[in-house]
């Protein structure tokens, strides 16, 4: 117990010192000891919970009970109530099953998406999210970027899942069992699929939506964006290669920032008036590309006239004669 | 009866509207497909690879667009002269190249590079511009810019050749047959008077000068 509580406090400790270090610039292997010392926080409580003789909280109890019942369970095949915690595994570290960083970040992120119509986008959703995993609610100090983690990890969860969806209705078009769609109506159907993503979130997206526009975060957000339109416009089967590649993307991502910002102060049942909005501008968009068109062709055409009149003018006072 | 010349639009091609990977142009007598069909770019889950992949396709792609142009302003100036068919000859290999680049970039979901405009006049420019010093200006900057690309893909193939020959076989092939063509136009350059332009030497160095910074800055922009 009394470990424990040491262990909390080296935790809250280093959580101290790694928003101060955050503050200044960092250098990758800065960042690598922090990590560092992070897991051995974590792996230090993991171990505290093991050795401790006394009853320790339930949360560890827990854990530790289905670790000791799946390094228990050898040679069989994995089916414990977690995914792989290697800190409990009594093969060491570095066994097989050993989870990355990366994907412990994924697990706990995931968690607190649950907890944020509670508590926003905020570390404090973070700190929720982990101790459902069973960990201590230092482990938000793994996290440098804290709330814009969680929210840059959401919108990555979303266009992952947009990008299955797209793919899955292509194959389905594919293999002949849907009709293809036209570009318009695509688009619309790819942007209201990704929108709808965020109605359980719609209360504090607001919120969501200025932690992207930090300063920090937004390459990071616009990487996300573009990866999106980019998506949607494959999908949607544009292949050019040319400046229309810029102009098509840079519409729809107009067209998708307007109806987000719609959608956020949208009151209507069902968002009746977001998709409405939706239509209306993806109509804008064809109806200038194609009058972009018309207005082409028209001066084609014009050129075409002009030309005709000059050689008849050359005809007429006669300097088409070959002398 | 008298036909105006008219300068030869390059029109975007008509692209297909479904996801399928049909072939966009079916005119690459030059180029030889390997066994494994169309599939050029090995697929790869390196992230640095693909960006390296990506920006030798991009920087490529902006060579053929312009070279494509260049010819389309030589022909603007020289269309009715005895030199045209050769010029044309040569237009329309770059037309195939541009074409299999095209394809290249579409099924890849390769990013073409923004300056594209900026070369579309540039390159007509720099056509007709040397045009205008005669057939022998037309063959000198023909011999500029070929030498410019010839290099240019010969350092592409010893990179990749660097890293992993047997990887990019395919990528390999195809940049060797475009360099071969390339250097055959070159040949046919000098062949046909092109160093018998008054400053030739000033004049290739310019063009040449020119052509190293729009590779430069075809592959990140």
């Amino acid at each position: 117990m009394a470990a424990l509580i040491r262990g909390l406090r080296a935790g809250r400790a280093l959580r101290g010192l790694s928003s101060v270090a955050v503050r200044g610039i960092l250098s990758p292997q800065c960042s690598n000891v922090r990590r560092g010392f992070h897991r051995a926080v974590l792996l230090r409580l993991a171990s505290d919970a093991k050795s401790d003789t006394s009853v320790p909280p339930p949360s560890y109890h827990e854990a530790h009970t289905a670790g000791e019942s799946s390094s228990s369970t050898q040679g069989e095949s994995t089916e414990e109530p977690q995914p792989n915690t290697s800190f409990q595994d009594q093969s060491g570290e570095h066994g097989e099953d050993y989870e990355t960083e990366e994907q412990l970040q994924a697990r706990i992120l995931t968690a607190a998406l649950e907890f944020v119509p509670q508590h926003g986008w905020t570390v404090e959703t973070i700190a929720a999210g982990a101790e459902t995993l069973g960990l201590s609610s230092a482990s938000t100090g793994l996290f440098n970027n804290g709330a814009g983690d969680l929210v840059l990890h959401f919108i990555a969860q979303c266009n992952t899942q947009l990008a299955e969806t797209l793919a899955e209705q292509n194959n389905q078009i594919q293999l002949g069992q849907a009709e293809s769609k036209k570009t318009a109506e695509f688009l619309k159907d790819a942007v209201e699929t990704r929108l709808r993503m965020l109605i359980p979130y719609i209360d504090t997206w607001p919120q969501a939506m200025s932690i992207l526009l930090l300063p920090h975060n937004i390459p990071d957000s616009l990487k996300h964006l573009s990866t999106m339109v980019d998506d949607i416009w494959y999908y949607a089967g544009d292949r050019s290669t040319d400046v229309n590649w810029y102009t098509r993307r840079a519409a729809l991502t107009g067209i998708y920032n307007t109806t987000e910002l719609v959608m956020v102060q949208d009151s209507s049942p069902d968002f009746e008036e977001t998709w409405a909005f939706l239509d209306n501008r993806i109509k804008d968009v064809v109806n200038m590309a194609n009058t972009a068109k018309q207005v082409q062709a028209t001066g084609e055409a014009v050129v075409q006239g002009l030309m005709g009149a000059a050689i008849t003018l050359k005809n007429l006072t006669g300097m088409n004669q070959r002398r | 009866m008298h036909r105006f010349v008219r300068p030869l639009m390059l029109r975007d091609s008509k692209q297909r509207l479904l996801p399928t990977a049909g072939q966009l142009c079916t005119k690459n007598k030059s180029v030889v497909f390997s066994a494994r069909g169309y599939v050029v770019l090995p697929p790869t889950n390196d992230e640095e690879e693909k960006a390296m992949l990506h920006r030798m396709m991009r920087v490529d792609h902006a060579g053929e667009y312009g070279a494509n142009r260049i010819y389309a302003g030589q022909m603007a100036v020289l269309g009715r002269t005895q030199i045209s068919p050769l010029i044309q000859e040569m237009w329309d290999q770059e037309k195939q190249h541009l074409c299999k680049f095209n394809e290249i970039l579409a099924e890849n979901r390769v990013r073409p590079t923004i300056l594209l405009p900026l070369w579309h006049i540039a390159g007509f420019a720099l056509g007709a511009g040397s045009a205008l010093l005669g057939k022998e200006g037309a063959m000198a900057c023909t011999v500029a810019v070929e030498e410019s690309i010839s290099e240019h893909y010969n350092s592409q193939i010893r990179t990749l050749m660097e890293k992993d020959p047997e990887k990019y076989t395919e990528l390999l092939q195809l940049i060797k047959e475009l360099r071969d063509d390339e250097m055959e136009h070159l040949d046919t350059g000098l062949e046909h008077d092109a160093e018998s332009v008054p400053g030739y030497q000033l004049m290739k160095a310019i063009i040449q000068a020119g052509c190293k910074a729009a590779i430069c800055v075809s592959e990140h922009l």
